[in-house]
């Protein structure tokens, strides 16, 4: 938990620097019957964060973003956007939100046009223009008039994401914004809320993968079974060293003479590999030295994103640990 | 309001909208046509009684005629499917998340849905009007009419009897499509929504009919549903109308009341 100070301290903005807090929870807590789905959650979010929100499959995601954005109650705690709380001004506080929960929804017998008409101008005054703007942003403008019924899982993620941005919100709400994407979809969201993250605006974007959060976020929060397992900038959530695989000719010599370079703990096997954690700097002396040993090297191959998803599972799988294994896991999903 | 024009918008777009008035506005085209082929049989022992064989010969009684066949249950059935789909039925397509993730309260959110579902009933009601005025002005053309006690009252007479007698239907009606929006804020089925509704109906119905159960006839709005008939004689018996009007007012008051107390905390989690 990064911010303690009282609400009222941070506004206006601080002179040090630091952005005004734009969303933020407070002991958030649910449960359902026997199961709670999220534990006294404590979330910072800052002015142009683009905060990565992550999480395996039931750690309690999408029922916080539903308590924030007021469609569930919460059984204790309570969340700020801006400067109203929720739920008890969550009319004022959803003007200033943009987004969407699941998949989003619309309305089959309608063009995305007339859905954005519909759902619109319930915040401010949307006109055509802006509309059309949207869709463009998304890249839906040529099937802007097409029936929702008729689009592809992907499109109706873009439409989502266009209903999101419509009245340009301070902060804009996305939970899994790629999931169930194709590779181009995913990366013209992932492009689309860097952009967003550039303009100024908040995004808070949940996710159960590592590297999408990686690709897009400044800061991120992870949690497992409802509670904050770690937060910080991104940065800080990598594993201190990056990982490469190696294949030689003869890989137990080969261990040996890697492991008097870095150390035996920082190599381990996996299947025919070896999994070294080195830097960039050590790789190029640990082949030298290799060669120099006379074992033929095959392959080097940068295993970085398998560390920092190992390094994600370790995480989500120790905290599971401590609060009494998996059970349960599945009926937090909500 | 720009909720409840939102929903206009929706209403218009749905063609299932069109389904639930075409039906209604079939009835009385199908009971004048059945009345019009049947017009040299004297006996007409195979039509319903009541109001419904005094419209054998005479276009001005078949609104009355119409609604007086429909309100035992289609009206009813149409007005519970509406009043739980509004809201049970966004629930199914996902549609309420998106409406309330935007700055709108609850309470207005359950109040334009009743709103549009009371619209709903209005323009089916108009339908059968108009659809019964018109075939039956063309079958039989419209004359004046003896009323139940006996005196002829003239074709006005009859239009505005026959007008306050639908508002008086709609109200009634209303009381279904109020139950049903309050089941349809505890489950996410439309259909279970509108056969709950529908089972409180006919339990009404059922104890109304057993004299054991008298004592609780006066509470019940299913028994005041068919009181508009008191205005077909001369002097009029205002009582029984105003009593209904009363339970009616009280009974969707009530039901509305439990369905804002129930939307307004609801965890929506589809």
């Amino acid at each position: 938990m990064t911010m303690t100070q009282d609400r009222t301290d941070e506004r206006p903005a601080p002179p040090n620097g630091v952005e005004p807090v734009v969303l933020a929870t407070y002991g958030l807590t649910k449960s359902f019957g026997n199961t709670l789905a999220v534990d006294h959650l404590d979330l910072t979010v800052r002015r142009g964060d683009v905060f990565g929100f992550l999480g395996p499959n039931g750690a309690g995601k999408t029922t916080t973003i539903r308590m924030i954005v007021g469609l569930i109650y919460p059984t204790s705690g309570y969340a700020t956007v801006i400067d109203h709380q929720v739920p008890r001004e969550k009319i004022e506080a959803l003007r200033h939100i943009g987004g969407f929960v699941e998949v989003p929804a619309f309305y089959g017998n309608m063009s995305a046009r007339r859905n954005l008409r519909l759902m619109g101008g319930l915040n401010a005054q949307v006109d055509e223009k802006r509309i059309a703007e949207v869709l463009d942003i998304v890249g839906l403008s040529e099937r802007a008039d097409s029936k929702v019924g008729d689009y592809s899982h992907g499109m109706k993620q873009r439409l989502g994401i266009a209903n999101a941005l419509i009245n340009s919100p301070e902060l804009v709400i996305l939970d899994e914004p790629t999931s169930g994407l194709d590779p181009q979809g995913m990366k013209d969201v992932r492009e689309l809320v860097r952009e967003l993250g550039k303009d100024g605006t908040t995004v808070f974007l949940s996710s159960h993968l590592l590297h999408e959060v990686e690709q897009v976020c400044n800061r991120a929060v992870i949690i497992n079974r409802g509670r904050v397992v770690i937060e910080g900038p991104v940065s800080e959530l990598h594993p201190e060293h990056s990982s490469v695989k190696l294949l030689t000719s003869d890989q137990g010599k080969a261990r040996d003479v890697v492991a008097a370079l870095v150390g035996a703990q920082q190599v381990t096997v996996d299947e025919e590999y070896l999994i070294v954690e080195a830097n960039d700097g050590t790789v190029r002396e640990m082949v030298g030295r290799l060669v120099a040993a006379g074992v033929g090297v095959d392959a080097v191959i940068p295993a970085r994103e398998q560390g920092l998803e190992d390094f994600f599972l370790g995480l989500t799988q120790s905290s599971d640990v401590d609060t009494g294994g998996a059970a349960g896991v599945a009926g937090g999903a909500r | 309001m720009k909720l409840l024009r939102r929903e206009l918008t929706k209403l218009f777009a749905q063609k299932r909208s069109y389904v639930g008035w075409g039906g209604l506005l079939a009835v009385p085209l199908l009971i004048t046509l059945a009345f019009y082929l049947n017009r040299n049989n004297h006996h007409h022992d195979n039509g319903p009684g009541g109001v419904i064989s005094l419209a054998f010969h005479n276009g001005i009684l078949m609104p009355l005629a119409s609604v007086a066949m429909l309100s035992a249950f289609l009206l009813p059935l149409l007005a519970a499917m509406v009043g739980a789909y509004q809201l049970a039925g966004e629930s199914e397509t996902g549609t309420i998340k998106t409406w309330l993730m935007h700055s709108i309260s609850r309470g207005g959110v359950l109040a334009s849905k009743w709103g549009i579902a009371v619209i709903y009933v209005v323009i089916g009601l108009a339908l059968v009007f108009v659809g019964g005025l018109a075939a039956g002005a063309l079958a039989f053309g419209l004359h004046s009419q003896a009323l139940l006690s006996g005196q002829t009252a003239s074709v006005t007479h009859w239009l505005g009897l026959s007008l306050v007698a639908y508002l008086y239907v709609l109200v009634g009606v209303i009381c279904v499509l109020s139950l049903a929006l309050l089941f349809a804020t505890v489950t996410n089925s439309s259909l279970s929504a509108a056969i709950g509704a529908l089972v409180v109906f006919i339990v009404m119905n059922v104890l109304g009919a057993f004299s054991y159960f008298d004592f609780l006839k006066p509470y019940l709005f299913t028994s005041h549903m068919d009181a508009w008939q008191s205005l077909l004689s001369q002097p009029i018996s205002w009582h029984p109308i105003v009593t209904g009007l009363i339970t009616f007012a009280i009974y969707i008051a009530a039901l509305m009341a439990v369905a804002w107390y129930l939307f307004r905390r609801k965890d929506i989690l589809v």
